[in-house]
């Protein structure tokens, strides 16, 4: 792949196989072995039918990556020949477009780009393809669009401005550029492009009057034709060499012949389009031809509908539709009848050539080639680029456009319509001034724009600039006693740009008001922390600081419950342990538990079973109405006993909480268990 | 272990440590709070082109038609006080009390610091990074000429030192030379605005690329007859595409042959024959299709600015630059005599 800014160029990329239909025939040969018995079998062939696609009739708009020169442009394109870049290298070799020429052997491009000023062809409406090529010949194979445009072009100019067969391929060639170079890739995806050149430098048209050459801006319309079964047609290597060309010759403008045999259009007309009654419509007049003057234009009216038709078919859009189609391609064009807009548009692009061409030129062959792109410029007779920058005018701006010379004895030169203005060096300008009070005096003024470096004010001492309000006026006394209003213009216009734009003044209102909002939260945080905060407020903007405070204390008590808020209780309370529940005896528990005097049931069981020795037996009940049960010393007793609890209770939580981080014990720590 | 619960002294202690953390690089979301800035983006977006110029009207810009003559190019310095004085003006919308100035004063060495930056950025495109620092002078140059109009998207490039390679040589985009494009707009149709970030020493007006083109160049001196045209083309080296001959015009540059009778149409065998002549090309004994098409080249035109001799020296006193006509002498003259009588 070349190096971005360069490229290479190829003469051709010619496909392995060329556009149309094809088999694909596979055939097996068998053979077999068995024993010592030996044999063919029989596969049948495998016939899969494939088509290899390609343009024909119409470019897919994604297959031109640039046409030079731009569509519609205008400009001094008459030393450059216009040529079309296709996105597929190998897009001009695949179709075979005849027989080669003899002694020759390469492959020659189908496409061709041809250019033809104004008048020069005719190119027409879409129609069926069958119709776009000449008469007698067919393009036999698939073909891409039902429908397509053609050009019609009578021998003479095809012997004037097509390219010889010969030059055929000197004009199509391959490019091969950096992909990732943006400026020569154009949107490419492969790095490489085919490059279809006309052979025609479009040339403003010259006449010739007395008093000289006049040179007026021509329409060029550039085609991309498709030249299948139709290179016969294309002129034989011309012998006439000439090392330079007369401008002022003119090829043929069969379309002036027309306006000047058939006169002018007449615009109002169109409306009232006649075509959609089954009549051939004049395309200059819009009018229904009269059968003399379709005629004369070698028409033949394929379908006429009588008045009895037409009353039948004016009502229902659809039928007058086939009728008008059935009129024919010249009658479609005006019938405003199911025309996009987009083609409206196209047409009148191409109005130049949108004559009918055989109308004028009936005694000449005429060839028509299939269009598959088409565009049109304008070339103006004028300086080039290149002229043009040299020609400039270079200074710094306030730099006045010199005095011309005038010669010796020449008449002075016309005065200025007005008088050249009062400029300084410093790039101030001379204006006049109406000030506010009604009088007419003058000032000085200069833009943004200065042919010296200004000076920028510069801060204060404290760091703080000047700052203009709309209170203030900016302008300046000179030496010469006239006001400098730059600055107060400068003021001004940006004032009112600001209010122009309602979202402006928004936005700015709301900076204000947020602005004030943040000092006051700041403000009020200060005051509430001190000296504690004041650091921190200095580096971050207080309005933010009480919500993120918030949110971090919110964080910090979810991550580190324990130390903030206290332990955890816990979900279950282990249960109190009973003394001697595994070793005694039953009944020895139940009597503690109680508070019964197990001994002495025991011995009046004996004598009245346990159930009477159980209800003989009395019961201790507490006295409530005597107030505490217990007092003095007991009492500290207890509640010593009851503190010491609860600090072994905390205590407990505490660790707890401690040994939810810690080292769970594991096998290895059994092991030593059980070795020491 | 101290078991400190919910209490003044943990929430504040709470609040230091994370105001600490704050301060030492956490920061809340961008889109909720301005960041390091003190204008909101759609201010300084706004205030940053008005400094480009963007929506000034022409006239405030060229006052005077006859500064700008047809086919001319004028360059030119930015005015940093006019500047200021229009975002000065577009900030007092608003501005109403005496606060409101306070306020506006103690902002704005901020705001003006920020527009510094956001003027560079405004013309930034994806992959590029605005450059840093102190704002530079803002220079540029506006262009009226035909050649705007006939061949927009022309290439404008402008670099702070003499380059030292021939004016057609090849530059890559990328050359650390190149002044960062402000702004490059067509105010008409035929008067383009272009603005640098620096002083250029040189400035590259280049002719669009529209893919490459394909022509002859007319003969210099022209033809004295203006009807009468005539087509020269640069033998080109086929390897590497350079001219034989040289790049300037000589007698050796081949003729383009013309088919006689239609103006224009160019005789391809017998000009490719011409050029097959021509021995050190280094075509071979056929011409194919991508030799005739390196003949027949055009490289787009560039265009160069600039002039290493001359300096710009320091801007005049504006006391030697106003011719005072009716000075403070002559008004205090008039009033005196006035009041004599």
């Amino acid at each position: 792949m070349p190096a971005p800014g360069f490229f290479n160029l190829y003469p051709a990329v010619v496909p392995g196989i060329t556009a149309g239909n094809y088999k694909l025939r596979l055939t097996e040969d068998v053979q077999f072995k068995k024993g010592g018995e030996t044999g063919t079998g029989n596969v049948e062939a495998y016939e899969p039918r494939l088509r290899v696609t390609s343009a024909r009739y119409h470019m897919p708009p994604d297959q031109i990556l640039s046409t030079f020169p731009p569509a519609n442009a205008e400009g001094a394109f008459g030393a450059r020949l216009p040529q079309v870049v296709l996105k597929r290298r190998t897009l001009p070799w695949e179709r075979v477009p005849g027989p080669p020429l003899a002694g020759h052997t390469e492959r020659e491009p189908w496409l061709a780009l041809v250019v033809l000023a104004e008048g020069e062809a005719k190119l027409s409406t879409e129609v069926e393809i069958a119709e776009c090529v000449t008469p007698g010949k067919t393009l036999t194979g698939p073909a891409d669009v039902p429908r397509g445009l053609y050009l019609e072009v009578t021998d003479s100019i095809v012997k004037k401005v097509f390219p010889s067969r010969e030059d055929l391929p000197l004009l199509v060639h391959v490019r091969e550029v950096d992909k990732s170079d943006t400026e020569l890739a154009l949107g490419d995806d492969d790095g490489w492009m085919a490059v279809v050149m006309a052979n025609r430098f479009p040339q403003p048209s010259v006449t010739q009057t007395e008093g000289g050459s006049v040179t007026s801006p021509t329409r060029y319309l550039a085609c991309l034709i498709n030249l299948e079964q139709q290179l016969d047609a294309l002129p034989p290597a011309d012998p006439d060499v000439d090392d330079f060309f007369i401008a002022a010759d003119k090829v043929f403008d069969y379309r002036g012949q027309y306006l000047a045999t058939f006169g002018p259009p007449e615009p109002d007309t169109y409306a009232m389009s006649a075509s959609r009654f089954g009549r051939p419509v004049n395309p200059l007049t819009g009018l229904a031809m009269t059968d003399a003057e379709a005629e004369a234009a070698g028409l033949t009216i394929t379908s006429r509908v009588t008045d009895a038709q037409l009353t039948a078919k004016v009502e229902p859009l659809s039928a007058t539709w086939q009728v008008a189609a059935a009129a024919g391609s010249l009658a479609r064009a005006k019938t405003g009848l199911g025309e996009e807009p987009y083609i409206a548009v196209r047409d009148a692009m191409s109005a130049g050539w949108r004559f009918p061409i055989d109308a004028i030129a009936r005694l000449e062959t005429r060839y028509r080639f299939p269009v598959l792109a088409h565009w049109s410029f304008t070339t103006t007779d004028g300086a080039t680029f290149e002229e043009l920058m040299l020609g400039l005018d270079v200074g710094l701006l306030g730099t006045l456009p010199a005095e011309e010379d005038v010669p010796e004895g020449a008449p002075p030169p016309p005065p200025r319509p007005r008088p050249l203005p009062e400029v300084t060096e410093t790039g101030h300008v001379g204006l006049d001034h109406l000030i506010r009070r009604g009088d007419r005096t003058a000032a000085w003024y200069r833009g943004p724009l200065s042919p010296h470096v200004t000076e920028r004010d510069t801060a204060r001492e404290d760091g703080s600039f000047p700052v203009a309000h709309a209170s203030d006026h900016l302008r300046r006394v000179t030496p010469d006693g006239r006001e400098d209003l730059s600055y107060a213009a400068a003021f001004e216009i940006g004032r009112l740009l600001a209010l122009s734009q309602p979202s402006v003044v928004a936005a700015q209102l709301r900076w204000r008001a947020e602005q004030y909002g943040a000092e006051r939260a700041k403000r009020l945080a200060s005051g509430a922390f001190g000296d504690v905060l004041g650091g921190i407020a200095d580096h971050v903007h207080a309005r933010d600081l009480g919500r993120f405070l918030g949110g971090r204390l919110v964080d910090e008590l979810a991550v580190r419950p324990g130390d903030l808020l206290g332990p955890r209780r816990p979900v279950v309370d282990p249960g109190r342990p009973i003394a001697d529940l595994g070793t005694g005896q039953l009944d020895t528990v139940l009597a503690r538990g109680l508070g019964l005097d197990l001994a002495r049931i025991r011995e009046q069981a004996a004598q009245v079973g346990v159930v009477g020795a159980v209800a003989a037996h009395p019961l201790p009940v507490a006295n409530l109405d005597q107030g505490p049960v217990l007092s003095g010393a007991h009492l500290n007793q207890l509640r010593l006993a009851a503190e010491l609890d609860v600090g072994r209770a905390a205590a407990l939580a505490v660790s707890g909480v401690a040994a939810e981080t810690a080292r769970q014990p594991d096998a290895l720590d059994d092991l030593l268990g059980d070795l020491s | 272990m101290s078991l400190n619960y919910l209490t003044s002294s943990v929430v504040l202690h709470t609040a230091l440590t994370a105001s600490a953390k704050f301060v030492l690089g956490q920061k809340p979301a961008e889109h909720d709070s301005f960041g390091d800035r003190v204008l909101p983006r759609e201010l300084s977006d706004f205030l940053a082109r008005l400094r480009l110029l963007e929506g000034v009207p022409f006239t405030y810009l060229v006052p005077d038609a006859e500064l700008m003559p047809l086919e001319s190019i004028r360059f030119f310095y930015i005015d940093r006080a006019w500047t200021d004085a229009i975002v000065q003006g577009a900030l007092s919308v608003g501005t109403i009390s005496t606060a409101d100035h306070t306020q506006l004063e103690t902002v704005y060495p901020a705001v003006r610091q920020e527009l510094d930056e956001a003027e560079r950025s405004v013309r930034v495109k994806g992959h590029e990074t605005a450059p840093q620092g102190p704002a530079r002078t803002i220079t540029g140059f506006l262009l009226r000429s035909r050649a705007v109009s006939g061949w927009p998207g022309m290439h404008v490039r402008a670099y702070r030192e003499e380059l030292g390679v021939a004016d057609d040589a090849q530059i890559p985009e990328t050359d650390p030379r190149r002044l960062k494009m402000l702004r490059l707009e067509r105010l008409a149709p035929a008067v383009l605005l272009a603005l640098f970030d620096g002083v250029p020493a040189v400035v590259h007006v280049e002719e669009p690329r529209q893919g490459i083109q394909f022509g002859f160049r007319p003969p210099d001196p022209p033809d004295p007859d203006p009807n009468h045209h005539v087509g020269l083309v640069p033998p080109r080296k086929i390897s590497d595409g350079t001219e034989v001959f040289g790049p300037t015009q000589d007698d050796h540059w081949v003729r383009v042959a013309f088919r006689s009778g239609a103006p224009g149409v160019v005789n391809l065998r017998t000009t490719r024959n011409r050029l097959q002549a021509v021995n050190q090309t280094g075509m071979g004994p056929t011409v194919d299709s991508a030799e005739f098409a390196i003949q027949m080249l055009r490289y787009p035109y560039r265009q160069v600015f600039g002039d290493p001799d001359q300096q710009q020296g320091p801007p005049p006193a504006i006391g030697a630059v106003f011719q005072p006509k009716v000075g403070m002498a002559a008004l205090k003259d008039l009033f005196l005599r006035g009041q004599g009588q």
